[in-house]
């Protein structure tokens, strides 16, 4: 099933996308191409987690990253366990540190971890001895939704440094936003964020990203647009007028599509707001949409990291037993 | 009345501009008697006699910004326990903040302090800061000239900006015809709030929010333009950058009655020191570009900035255990000030003058109080610092009930190793060494 690679993949975790190389990326995206392969078979279940325990920290309610974690550990035979700590202990004035160090002591192998707060992956990550994968912290990175994006991207167009990629939305909170830029950066693609200028980040010119604040120009000439989904607490006037106002001018609707490249291709991390940052016939136009391939991809995605980590794990793992001899 | 001398020392005397190898006497009463190069030999007319072996002599520090939990959150810090750590850190005096709980906005409350510093603080001589608003809230202005009698020495809001400017402006013109001093933390809330570290591209990066370093100018120009029309003796808490020390500048040539103070924190740590989510470094003013950092060194030589603050924030693990943004903010700062501005002389940035000068004679000017230089008939609160001590800052080490220092981990130069109030010996590192070896 895996190649072997004259590199491996060296991290204890994925945290994030900065910080990994290019190597390290190619590595886990032809991992990912051969399980969505294997994902298409009748029988998709291999025992490279046998025995191994995963478990499914999500601070922060997600139903599609949840459900594809779980799906990728089933599917590689890990025991998954899925807790829901938004209504835990933590509401009991426990700190996320204490949780960590009690789940610790449960001995799991693979710990995903989704929390609102930017950095508490980090902060968990070396309280634990298990390999740990960030599922979203904040409004700071969710690399395996930039992976399962770049793999979609890839698998349909080909090699990104020939391409040209508009990020649209809210970029200043989105956490799919930043771990997109870094990856597609990386992998050579032109990157642009385009977005009303409060929903950009300070210093986004300096992430190797061109910013646009006009939306017909952004995507001009664009082959794949990416949109994000826009957190309607943001639309109560604090940060934009109306939604009827930012569908006007950052929608993407059939017109506004019209000025990419003939036959671009759309993109949505979901779950999405129909009629306030994409058009029900945009979304559904199935030549064009990428939307249902994304979450396919997902759950190959994550089966290539948690394959990956769990190599390194049982790794160490040894060296330490070595060690004590 | 006995007469202590301390000879075979470098004097540093920022307020006479002394810094040359000599000595001191002191009276038993706690009163400098004499000090000079005369004095580098041990006289012979003392009865006691301590030699400084050649380490820095220097007049106590002087904070102008420290909290305590005390009263209402003594599990963070009390008037004793902050004395303490004051005194291993060299500082013989310090203003607390009105924002305790309750709020030091009354007469009874500043009497409080007053009362427990001189029954509990017996290292240190602690000032308290009077409340500006009742309650901090920015809505009523409080009874400040009924604090001032009571001992408040001067009036500040606290962390809190107050929002509206009208009562601002009633509240300074009131203090005004009191001489009373107004500190203003310069914050412009509606643009900082919900902020965790400085608004850069390294914030937008790790997907925290910043704080703009413009609300700091916006804040200090509202102020200073209120402390033209009324008078009143400004003190501007905590600047942090450039722009904001220009404006101050500015203001003072055209003769508005402003000072202005600087955390160490803001001279020692830049925004990428905020690195990996490190909660100890999440303060108010947050370390901010390296550009500012080293304006504010600049501003500390020149004399503009006239005080450097600990800006000592105690804060329990259990509120800076958390993943960044939902720790709380603040920094203990009494053990590390003086090591922190010598560790910028070591580096040349500054000299030992220019350093020592806003920790002793400046604030003591703004006080208005007789210590913080070596002066005959001054009181006798001095230190000996070891200026090429090194050391490394370790949290768990520190004297402060809590021990949340963003210097954790962090090389420092210079260190304190005896502190005398009133005369009296209230720090010895080397007992104190010996006593632990003992036990």
């Amino acid at each position: 099933m895996a190649k072997d690679f004259e590199y491996n993949y060296p991290h204890p975790h994925l945290l994030g996308i900065e910080g990994l190389n290019r190597l390290d990326v190619e590595q886990l995206l032809a991992l990912a191409d051969d399980y969505v392969e294997f994902s298409r078979q009748d029988r998709k279940h291999v025992d490279v987690l046998k025995g191994m325990t995963l478990l499914n920290l999500f601070f922060e309610n997600s139903t599609r990253t949840q459900s594809s974690f779980e799906l990728a550990g089933k599917r590689l035979g890990a025991d998954v366990v899925n807790m829901a700590m938004q209504n835990s202990s933590l509401k009991k004035g426990e700190t996320l540190i204490d949780t960590a160090m009690t789940l610790n002591a449960m001995r799991p192998d693979l710990l995903v971890i989704r929390h609102n707060a930017s950095g508490a992956v980090k902060l968990l990550s070396r309280k634990v001895d298990c390999a740990v994968i960030n599922a979203g912290d904040g409004q700071h990175e969710h690399p395996t939704q930039a992976l399962l994006d770049a793999l979609t991207i890839r698998r349909r167009l080909g090699d990104l440094s020939a391409l040209r990629i508009a990020i649209c939305g809210d970029i200043a909170h989105s956490r799919v936003a930043r771990s997109n830029v870094f990856l597609l950066t990386l992998l050579g693609a032109e990157v642009r964020l385009v977005g009303p200028s409060p929903l950009i980040p300070k210093g986004a010119d300096e992430w190797g990203a061109e910013v646009y604040t006009d939306m017909k120009e952004g995507i001009a000439d664009c082959d794949v647009v990416m949109m994000l989904r826009l957190q309607l607490e943001r639309m109560e006037g604090a940060f934009l007028p109306s939604t009827r106002e930012y569908f006007h001018f950052y929608g993407l609707d059939r017109e506004k599509l019209k000025l990419a490249k003939p036959g671009a291709l759309v993109m949505h991390p979901g779950p999405m707001n129909r009629g306030v940052e994409i058009e029900s016939a945009v979304a559904d136009n199935l030549d064009r949409s990428l939307i249902t391939t994304q979450v396919e991809n997902g759950v190959a995605v994550r089966m290539a990291v948690l394959h990956t980590l769990s190599r390194n794990l049982l790794d160490r793992r040894a060296k330490q037993n070595e060690v004590q001899r | 009345m006995t007469r202590t001398a301390i000879y075979n020392a470098r004097l540093v005397d920022p307020a006479s501009g002394t810094d040359c190898q000599g000595g001191l006497i002191f009276s038993s009463d706690g009163v400098i008697i004499e000090s000079g190069a005369h004095l580098f030999q041990a006289p012979s007319n003392v009865e006691l006699a301590i030699d400084a072996q050649g380490h820095v002599l220097a007049p106590g520090v002087i904070d102008l910004r420290v909290k305590t939990g005390e009263p209402g959150n003594e599990n963070k810090e009390t008037l004793a326990t902050a004395s303490a750590a004051a005194a291993a850190g060299g500082i013989t005096s310090f203003l607390v903040m009105p924002d305790t709980s309750p709020v030091i906005d009354t007469v009874a409350l500043v009497d409080f302090i007053n009362r427990r510093a001189r029954d509990t603080a017996k290292s240190a001589r602690v000032y308290a800061a009077g409340g500006l608003t009742v309650g901090l809230k920015g809505e009523r202005m409080t009874e400040i000239g009924l604090m001032l009698e009571a001992g408040a020495r001067l009036f500040s809001n606290g962390e809190q900006a107050v929002e509206d400017i009208g009562l601002l402006r009633r509240a300074m013109q009131y203090a005004a015809g009191f001489n009373a001093i107004v500190m203003s933390r310069p914050d412009i809330h509606s643009l900082t709030r919900g902020s965790m570290m400085n608004s850069s591209a390294f914030a937008s990066r790790l997907g925290l929010k910043g704080a703009p370093p413009l609300a700091e100018l916006m804040a200090v120009e509202r102020d200073l333009i209120l402390a033209e029309m009324t008078g009143v003796r400004l003190l501007v808490d905590q600047i942090s950058t450039a722009r904001a020390l220009e404006a101050v500048e500015r203001a003072r040539d055209r003769g508005v009655k402003v000072w202005c103070t600087v955390s160490a924190n803001n001279l020692y740590f830049n925004e990428m020191d905020v690195g990996d989510y490190l909660t100890y470094c999440k303060v108010f003013p947050p370390f901010r570009s390296e550009e500012d950092r080293l304006a504010m060194i600049d501003g500390v030589a020149r004399g503009s900035i006239d005080a450097v603050v600990s800006a000592h924030d105690p804060q329990p693990p259990e509120d800076k255990r958390l993943p960044l943004p939902e720790a709380t903010f603040g920094a203990a700062g009494l053990e590390t000030l003086i090591s922190a501005l010598i560790s910028l002389v070591q580096d040349e940035r500054l000299s030992l003058i220019d350093a020592l000068r806003p920790l002793t004679s400046a604030p003591a000017d703004i006080l208005g109080v007789p210590q913080g230089r070596l002066a005959a008939g001054a009181p006798a609160d001095m230190i000996l610092v070891d200026i090429g001590a090194p050391w490394e800052c370790v949290r768990e080490d520190l004297r402060s009930r809590s021990q949340n220092s963003p210097f954790d981990g962090r090389r420092l130069q210079g260190r304190v190793v005896r502190t005398f109030l009133n005369g009296l010996t209230v720090f010895d590192r080397k007992a104190e060494m010996l006593a632990e070896q003992g036990a």
